[in-house]
């Protein structure tokens, strides 16, 4: 392929060099040159609807919009004539007359409405033009966000965001003319839309009120807010946060478009982590006649370091959530030797994904490159939905085929090629993927904690073995992914993994058990669900319980120990990539909380 | 111009809520200063003792034109004066109350003298004394000749001293990016 062909052109009277194809408007941001934009976003497909970017073209009456239009070698435009000027102020006067821009009361008043800064950058003090005053609707069926058609421009950038980034085009434009709507799916709501996944991209990507988060409405404004980049805390993708917070608490989180998620997030990072308020362990507490007493910090390690010292070595035992930083991985390593045995929580097969030596490097990459994606006992849409919505998009734009072979149901079936249980192990099947598998040229195998079954290993040697064997002169990316979100990091750093407590518990049986669950969304309380585990627990003399949250298991502790959440520490975690993320502390700890690292380090070193 | 000098100013309030006004007053002491170049001959917030409106040089409208009683007042002050200035988004874009221009007039009416939730037995005022309501509450361009816009909900005072002192100075106010406000 020769390299593309470079186009000299002047914008505004400067020397511009681009590449045949390049819009007029990429060519001029290239080279320093704003020209105000409503409907553009550099990550959507051009749409050329707002027609704010129009430029002039010198020797022609005509104005293109610059965003869609192909910069011509030789060409000279023009940006910001008077004449463009009083045109993009005409167009900006048509959008506030077309539907009821209320600026006063909208919650992206005062600098989040890019139609608002664009009005104040045109200089428009009224509207020449009758308002219109349409009736329309709003829509605030869905749990985390809005819609008010009121205040809607019709630029599209939800529809496409929805399209070509979150993958499922629930969002579409209907009617005709001045009835354009935006509408979802075939006309419901969002809290009725079979196919909305809820991960809010498209308010993200709203320039002004119409998508609107009902968790920041009237918590404060994103441009006075103070932003701290962080990593998500809910999978092992490992997504760049921007976190947006104000007075202590914080008022929005967005993707960071710096990071392997281009921006972009699910449901869980967006909002599930943070919109719910949820109650929190605030102090130390000791179990007093029966009864957990609120205690100082020194009176709760006192009495941990007598009760872990009476006990005999051979006794004491500590599980660890899979959640925490990699700092407090080692931590838990450098105090090992203060205990029996010492082992990380994982979910069932997980521990067999963990001691994959080399995780996939670039594996967002080779998702996004792939031409055949096959996911073996992967959980996807229900737990990494940035991964989810990337293999929709390379499926639906792309063209990529899709094999999904799993024992649950997935989002991902309707977009598959082939969708099966991982037991399919007949003649007939493999017939019918093997033709997939022939023709792909850049395979990749996702495979998850389920594939570790023993009829999951086979089925995955088998698939290795026939992609291995067509030699493309390609190697087969396999990607491993695992469901806890820093279990790589914590197996990196020497952790002992363990899927099943109740064997872990009966070897020899404890006298001091120490729980680290940390900020386990249920508070730990999936540890328990193994038969009879409880009453095992009970049997054990001193439970010490380190957590952010009451649960079931602070319940059977004889000491809690406030933990702090993911907001509120700080470290590295390892993603599936095997990245180390750097984590950051976006709020101060909630009451006398303490980060997990803190704890032990001042309990056992 | 009055014989000592003075700019003749009459302000009026429409269907806003007295927020331009009071913003008009955060003034402070810039009012004497102001004082020394006005004569306001007609407002709402000064005593001027007069029972007709007078002549003005400079007419300045809180409010959007929500009834006939209104829309009278206002060509009434449009006759009387040389430059009229909508003060504030409700003159200038209609704001807050034209939201009841998505819905028809007898609905909201219902909705205020019978529908809400404190009212026993209610009825809509009927009276000649009564202003009757107009259709659809308009911007004041939408009814008579505006010269010129000051926004904001409400502008605060360095913006309508800065229109003031602007047009004194025989110049029509800029607005930028860095002054002009629907806030």
């Amino acid at each position: 392929m020769s390299a593309p062909k470079q186009i000299n052109l002047i914008i505004d009277g400067k020397k511009c060099t681009g590449t045949a194809g390049q819009t007029i408007l990429d060519i001029a941001s290239a080279n320093g040159i704003a020209i105000p934009t409503l409907c553009y976003m550099k990550e959507l497909s051009p749409w050329g609807g707002c027609r704010m970017c129009i430029v002039e073209i010198k020797g022609s009456p005509k104005i293109v919009p610059s965003c869609a239009t192909p910069a011509a070698d030789g060409s000279e435009y023009i940006t910001n004539s008077e004449r463009l000027f009083k045109l993009r102020q005409c167009t900006l006067e048509l959008l506030f007359s077309e539907r009821n821009h209320i600026c006063p009361f909208c919650p992206s008043n005062k600098g989040d409405c890019e139609l608002q800064s664009q009005a104040y950058k045109h200089s428009m003090d009224h509207v020449q033009f009758p308002y219109l005053y349409p009736a329309l609707k709003m829509d605030v069926s869905g749990k985390y966000f809005g819609l008010d058609h009121n205040r809607c421009i019709l630029c599209t950038r939800c529809v496409r965001t929805c399209d070509e980034i979150e993958g499922t085009h629930t969002l579409d434009i209907s009617n005709r003319g001045q009835r354009n709507q935006i509408i979802v799916d075939l006309n419901t709501t969002f809290g009725e839309s079979d196919t909305c996944t809820h991960c809010g991209a498209c308010v993200a990507n709203c320039p002004t009120g119409a998508l609107f988060d009902k968790s920041q409405f009237y918590r404060g404004k994103l441009n006075t807010s103070d932003v701290i980049r962080t990593t998500c805390a809910e999978c092992p993708v490992g997504c760049g946060l921007m976190v947006s917070t104000k007075e202590g608490r914080i008022i929005n989180v967005f993707g960071d478009t710096d990071t392997l998620n281009n921006g972009h997030l699910c449901v869980k990072g967006r909002y599930q982590s943070w919109t719910e308020p949820r109650e929190r362990i605030t102090q130390p507490q000791i179990r007093k006649n029966g009864k957990l007493t609120p205690v100082t910090w020194a009176e709760a390690i006192a009495f941990v370091k007598q009760a872990q010292a009476n006990s005999p070595k051979w006794q004491t035992g500590m599980l660890v959530s899979p959640r925490v930083t990699n700092e407090t991985a080692k931590t838990v390593v450098k105090i090992s030797n203060k205990f029996d045995r010492i082992g990380v929580r994982v979910v069932r097969n997980e521990a067999a994904i963990c001691v994959q030596p080399d995780p996939a490097k670039d594996a967002m990459k080779k998702i996004d490159a792939s031409d055949c994606i096959i996911l073996l006992g992967a959980r996807l849409g229900h737990d990494h939905g940035v991964l989810t919505a990337r293999i929709r998009v390379a499926v639906r734009k792309h063209g990529a085929k899709l094999i999904v072979l799993q024992s649950s149901k997935s989002d991902l079936d309707a977009y598959a090629d082939v969708a099966a249980p991982v037991v399919s192990l007949e003649r007939a099947f493999w017939q019918k993927i093997s033709g997939y598998l022939n023709e792909a040229q850049r395979p990749v195998l996702v495979y998850g904690a389920a594939a570790m079954s023993a009829i999951g290993v086979t089925v995955l040697e088998r698939l290795i073995n026939a992609l291995e064997t067509k030699k493309t002169g390609e190697s087969i990316s396999l990607i491993a992914m695992p469901r806890s979100t820093n279990s790589f990091g914590l197996a990196a750093a020497g952790v002992e993994t363990v899927e099943e407590v109740m064997p872990w518990l009966e070897t020899k049986p404890l006298h001091y058990l120490h729980l680290v669950a940390s900020d386990e969304p249920d508070g730990g309380a999936r540890w328990l669900e193994e038969r009879h585990i409880t009453d095992l627990l009970r049997e054990v003399e001193c439970v010490v319980v380190q957590s952010a949250y009451p649960s079931a298991l602070t319940k059977l502790a004889m000491v809690v120990l406030p933990s702090t959440i993911w907001s509120e520490r700080t470290g590295t975690t390892t993603n599936f990539e095997g990245q180390s993320l750097p984590v950051r502390a976006v709020l101060p700890p909630h009451g006398e909380a303490r980060e997990d690292r803190a704890i032990l380090e001042e309990l056992f070193t | 111009m009055s014989a000592n000098g003075r700019v003749k100013v009459a302000t009026m309030w429409l269907s806003g809520c007295s927020g331009c006004h009071m913003s008009f007053l955060d003034l402070d002491e810039r009012l004497v200063e102001l004082n020394k170049l006005i004569e306001i001959v007609f407002s709402p917030v000064v005593d001027t003792k007069v029972k007709d409106m007078p002549l003005a040089d400079v007419g300045i409208v809180e409010g959007c034109v929500n009834n006939e009683d209104q829309k009278h007042e206002l060509e009434l002050l449009r006759s009387k004066c040389k430059i009229l200035l909508a003060l504030g988004d409700c003159a200038c874009s209609g704001n807050v109350p034209v939201l009841r221009n998505q819905f028809k007039l007898e609905e909201c009416l219902t909705r205020a003298y019978i529908e809400t939730e404190s009212t026993e037995v209610g009825e809509i005022p009927d009276h000649e004394l009564v202003p009757k309501l107009l259709n659809k509450a308009r911007p004041l361009h939408e009814i008579v000749k505006v010269d010129g816009y000051i926004q904001g909900c409400p502008p605060d005072a360095d913006t309508i001293w800065y229109a003031l002192t602007e047009l004194l100075a025989g110049r029509a106010p800029k607005w930028t990016e860095k002054n002009l406000r629907f806030d």
